[in-house]
């Protein structure tokens, strides 16, 4: 029973993770209906100009900035900010001027573009891994239930879950929200409406890399050790849980990565660890043989 | 756009490529070279993708003994000059840098890292009587073929993992997890230490693997907690190492945490934290540091020095040793004839100074003999020191 | 573009250059492997085999317009089953060719059946699924069959009347023919009614399935098909390499087949030619230039690419397009 808790406090924290990736891929794809390769990588940069202001302010360490949170604060607002422009840039060179062509050219586009960007990170910070300095923030572990909470997980679960409630809340909310939903809908409609659908996508490309960002940034902070390659690694899962989640569906992808982290866990911890990953596919497929459009997902007209 | 426009497109791609290919001389005419030209040494390995930075560091190390052999003035009035090939961990890739090293017509390699990726090449190097010395490839199924010419400075899987399985049952271990994360040599490592530990009557309550490049290690953690082992051995990498150590902590796991030779690293403490580093057991050569050889405390200056960071693996001091091995053997047998090296290397070298611990010879495999593994651990201040 | 094609159409007439062309590169097959080192004969045969994948993936991405993204599992299905039935009980790699195929071609059609309704996108991180459990289960090493991280050494060589394939080059010859024919192939099945339905349900399946096609049948039938080439591909490639390992069937592997597709223009066999030629025998003519940035000026090369030529560079001929809009297509493929 403690062994089950366990697994599940371990599945959510994993699972808060993705589905705030998810979140990135979830976004494009409802507006622009591509696939974003390169969403992973924002998640490893994220987390690579975190370690970089963090070393290089020295947080906690020099106390330039008064006081660690604040410091940590900013980090995550500078380090969000710079991996938007990443994305905004991406989106500007890589996928606009394929909006119109085949569905296939934007795919390889942003397999390039992903490939690009892993590689420069690894011929500007070096193939070696990177480790976030230790001492940030306190190990306390909390014993509740029989089950070991650290504060590192309940800080990544605060975070995640709070910046998904403000997307929700923003999307669903506010007129720019509403412009998001409409343009998921129908381009020219909302083009027809008013809504400027450039803008909108240029939207898109700021909030969703800067989620991933933010996942980066946690991964880096709890687990201290980063490469260049966990882009992949991340995406991947990040986008099978949008895809079980039902892709376009901003709900969906959230609950969708919760399911994926918390089912992959179970599966590992009651199965076998060596097949973990095997575990997600079977998970996503099962899922879609069953709901070919995913757990939360609506019929959307495929565009050809 | 017409077919015939694709084929004549694709014609003189081939042209291009078979002026490429014609540019170059064929492999089987071989001349020997003129004295002043170089001394041609490859150094294979993944210097790009997921295993760059052992790669990379395999020819750094490779690139650093030949740039101190030429500083001295070479070997035998002869500058070395080095060849890298990058195989990006893929077998195939592997296959066409052996055939691009042979048409650059170099003497010996070292490389490359894993054991599927130094065996499509040392086919090709056998073929082609050219010296080959992995650094890394563990597999014992790589010294089975009857290669004359092919070496390792690196010591079987086997003699490691009876090694850490005496260690444990003369500490009075009684049940251990085993975990490894599925590369060639850690699930080696795991098999042969889970057998010997089996031997000795060691209950192996957990063995599984994790996937390496994740970072949250939880669910197999909570897993081996369950088994409730009082000590826990990993046989993979110090990034995942580190991980694995801390996360065992924070979940309240009280066995030993301790690793193989691939944990041996400066960056486990750091990824770890000092607080669950401390106490740590590795299985390893003996450090560097720990060696009466100046020439070990030497070239990790060296390194550092150039490349601003010591050593970060194991193997990119065994690449060393094998670069280290084959100007030796060039020096003491005054010819860069493949046959001569292998041939020296087969029989003359005893007690040879090794970075890793000294050399004390190859059998007629071409495996290095002996076995020289200590056990470390972790002490207050985050340093690896001789265990008791 | 047009006029180039007008321009070939006087001058020479479609007819003649091909013949020509067709014959240079005839002469220049046999050729090659005779003039060059060993090197380059190995480059030629793994292009060789990236053709194969791609003509295989083809008629999956390009004909029939199903998003594949993991077609490195039938690849490692074909090699793997080649390696373990030669390894164990010596069954001659040549004798295991067409066996590599029929079982490639089985798994594509057992694990491809439940999920053939899926639309576009999601099929495409389901194949991507499929490939990453069969990654991970050569890993995993079940039942002591693959060999896990090792993979498997000691693969046979083929060997034909006694002949054994040792030397690159003598395999280039081997590999080749399969591109020669697999190639012919193609294209008579393009043509074919077969081709023209599969173009169909990959403009719009519903109209197709409306017009009478049987779209989970043919759907299915180019799974198995192209799975079954990529099978050839995957003995081909094992029997070459005497050894086979994971690494060689990894994600990137099915990205790589599918960059040869859409780079060269999904759906034509040229197009796979020069794209697995651009994807692969390019980036090993480069090999000494961009040691560590290889991959970086790869995967800018990937982006410029398509921003030039998204249709990619020798798309499907318009002869093709207007016949099919003429109607006389969708009427052949309505009789299948």
């Amino acid at each position: 029973m403690e062994q089950l808790l366990q697994q599940l406090v371990n599945g959510i924290t994993v699972g808060s993770v993705y589905a705030l990736v998810a979140l990135g891929y979830t976004m494009v794809y409802g507006i622009l209906r591509l696939i974003n390769f390169a969403h992973g990588e924002m998640f490893m940069l994220g987390s690579y100009f975190a370690l970089t202001l963090i070393v290089s302010t020295r947080v906690g360490v020099l106390q330039l900035v008064p006081n660690v949170l604040l410091g940590l604060l900013l980090v995550f607002l500078f380090s969000m900010g710079l991996v938007s422009t990443v994305g905004v840039v991406v989106e500007r060179v890589a996928y606009r001027p394929l909006r119109r062509s085949t569905r296939l050219a934007p795919i390889v586009s942003a397999l390039g573009a992903s490939l690009f960007i892993q590689n420069a990170v690894m011929l500007t910070y070096g193939t070696q891994y990177q480790v976030f300095p230790e001492g940030l923030l306190p190990t306390t572990v909390w014993r509740v239930f029989g089950v070991e909470v650290t504060l590192m997980r309940v800080i990544v679960l605060a975070i995640s879950l709070g910046l998904m409630a403000a997307l929700y809340a923003f999307v669903q909310k506010t007129p720019l929200g509403t412009a998001i939903r409409a343009t998921a809908l129908d381009h020219d409609a909302a083009r027809l409406m008013g809504i400027d659908v450039d803008r909108i996508i240029l939207t898109v490309f700021l909030i969703g890399p800067a989620l991933g960002a933010a996942g980066g940034i946690m991964v880096g902070l709890y687990y201290r050790q980063i490469n260049f390659t966990m882009g992949w690694t991340y995406g991947l899962k990040a986008f099978t849980a949008a895809i079980m989640g039902g892709i376009g569906n901003i709900p969906g992808a959230m609950v969708g990565g919760l399911l994926l982290g918390i089912l992959e866990t179970l599966g590992a911890g009651y199965i076998s660890t060596g097949w973990k990953d095997a575990f997600a596919f079977v998970i996503l497929i099962a899922i879609l043989i069953l709901r070919p459009t995913g757990l939360l997902g609506e019929r959307v007209a495929e565009k050809t | 756009m017409s077919r015939s426009r694709g084929i004549a497109l694709f014609l003189l791609a081939i042209m291009i490529v078979g002026v490429g290919g014609c540019a170059q001389p064929k492999a089987e005419e071989k001349k020997p070279a003129a004295p002043a030209e170089p001394i041609k040494i490859g150094v294979q390995g993944p210097i790009s993708g997921q295993w760059a930075f052992e790669g990379e560091g395999i020819a750094r190390a490779v690139n650093l003994v030949a740039e101190q052999v030429n500083e001295k003035g070479g070997v035998l009035g002869r500058k070395i000059q080095v060849i890298q090939g990058d195989d990006k961990s893929d077998p195939k890739e592997s296959a066409l840098v052996a055939q691009k090293m042979v048409a650059e017509k170099v003497i010996a390699v070292v490389g490359s890292y894993a054991s599927s990726l130094t065996e499509p090449a040392s086919a090709i190097y056998d073929e082609a009587g050219i010296v080959h010395i992995t650094p890394s490839s563990t597999a014992t199924k790589l010294t089975t073929k009857g290669y004359k010419r092919f070496f390792r400075t690196c010591f079987l899987d086997d003699r490691q993992g009876l090694f850490a399985a005496e260690y444990f049952s003369k500490k009075g271990y009684k049940n251990l997890a085993v975990i490894h994360d599925n590369t060639t040599y850690a699930k080696g490592l795991a098999e042969w230490t889970k057998k010997y530990l089996e031997e000795r009557g060691v209950k192996v309550v957990f063995f599984d693997a994790i996937t390496p490049g994740e970072k949250d290690f939880t669910p197999t953690l909570t897993k081996v907690k369950a088994a409730n082992p009082d000590a826990i051995y990993f046989t993979g990498y110090f990034p995942e190492g580190g991980l694995l150590c801390k996360q065992a902590k924070e979940l309240k796991i009280q066995a030993l945490f301790s690793g193989g030779n691939a944990v041996n690293n400066p960056e486990f403490v750091k990824i770890a934290g000092l607080d669950a580093a401390k106490g740590a057991i590795v299985t390893t050569e003996p450090l560097p540091g720990d060696l009466p050889y100046p020439e070990a405390k030497q070239f990790m200056e060296d390194y550092k020095k150039k490349y601003g960071d010591y050593p970060k693996s194991i193997w990119v001091i065994l690449a060393a040793d094998a670069m280290r091995l084959i100007v030796t053997a060039m020096e003491k047998t005054g010819s860069a004839e493949p046959a001569k090296i292998a041939e020296y290397l087969h029989t003359q070298v005893k007690d040879f100074p090794g970075i890793s611990g000294p050399i004390i010879g190859f059998d007629e495999k071409g495996d290095r003999l002996g076995t020289i593994h200590k056990a470390y651990v972790v002490d207050d201040r985050g340093e690896f020191v001789p265990a008791p | 573009m047009k006029w180039v094609f007008q321009i070939n159409e006087i001058s020479l007439g479609p007819g003649i250059a091909r013949t020509y062309a067709l014959a240079g590169l005839g002469v220049l097959l046999v050729i090659y492997p005779l003039v060059v080192n060993d090197y380059w004969a190995m480059v030629g045969n793994f292009y060789g085999i990236y053709v194969l994948l791609g003509c295989s993936l083809n008629l999956i991405v390009g004909d029939a317009g199903l998003f594949n993204l993991g077609h490195a599992a039938f690849y490692a299905v074909g090699a793997y089953s080649t390696a373990i039935l030669n390894t164990r009980w010596h069954v001659p790699t040549l004798v295991l060719l067409p066996l590599s195929a029929a079982l490639a071609a089985m798994f594509a059609v057992v694990i491809s059946k439940p999920i053939l309704h899926l639309r576009g996108d999601y099929l495409c991180i389901v194949t991507i699924g499929f490939g990453e459990i069969v990654r991970i289960a050569l890993y995993q090493n079940p039942f002591g069959l693959t060999g896990g991280p090792n993979g498997i050494f000691g693969i046979g060589r083929p060997s034909l009347f006694g002949f054994v394939f040792r030397r690159p080059w003598h395999y280039f010859y081997l590999i080749w023919a399969f591109v020669v024919l697999t190639i012919f192939a193609m294209r008579r099945l393009e043509e074919s009614r077969l081709g023209r339905a599969w173009n169909c349900i990959r403009e719009d399946d519903l109209a197709a399935e409306a017009m009478g096609i049987d779209t989970a049948r043919l759907k299915l039938l180019a799974f198995a098909l192209g799975a079954g080439v990529a099978g050839i591909a995957g003995n081909l490639f094992a029997s070459n390499m005497t050894v086979i390992a994971p690494e060689s069937f990894s994600f990137w592997e099915s990205v790589l087949m599918f960059c040869i597709v859409v780079l060269g223009g999904p759906g034509s066999v040229p197009g796979v030619i020069i794209g697995a030629f651009g994807m692969f025998v390019l980036p090993e003519l480069f090999r000494g230039f961009f040691l560590r940035s290889r991959l970086l000026v790869f995967g800018a090369a990937m982006v410029a690419m398509m921003l030039f030529r998204p249709e990619g560079l020798l798309p499907v001929q318009q002869w093709k397009r207007a016949a099919e809009s003429r109607g006389e297509g969708a009427r052949r493929a309505a009789a299948v």
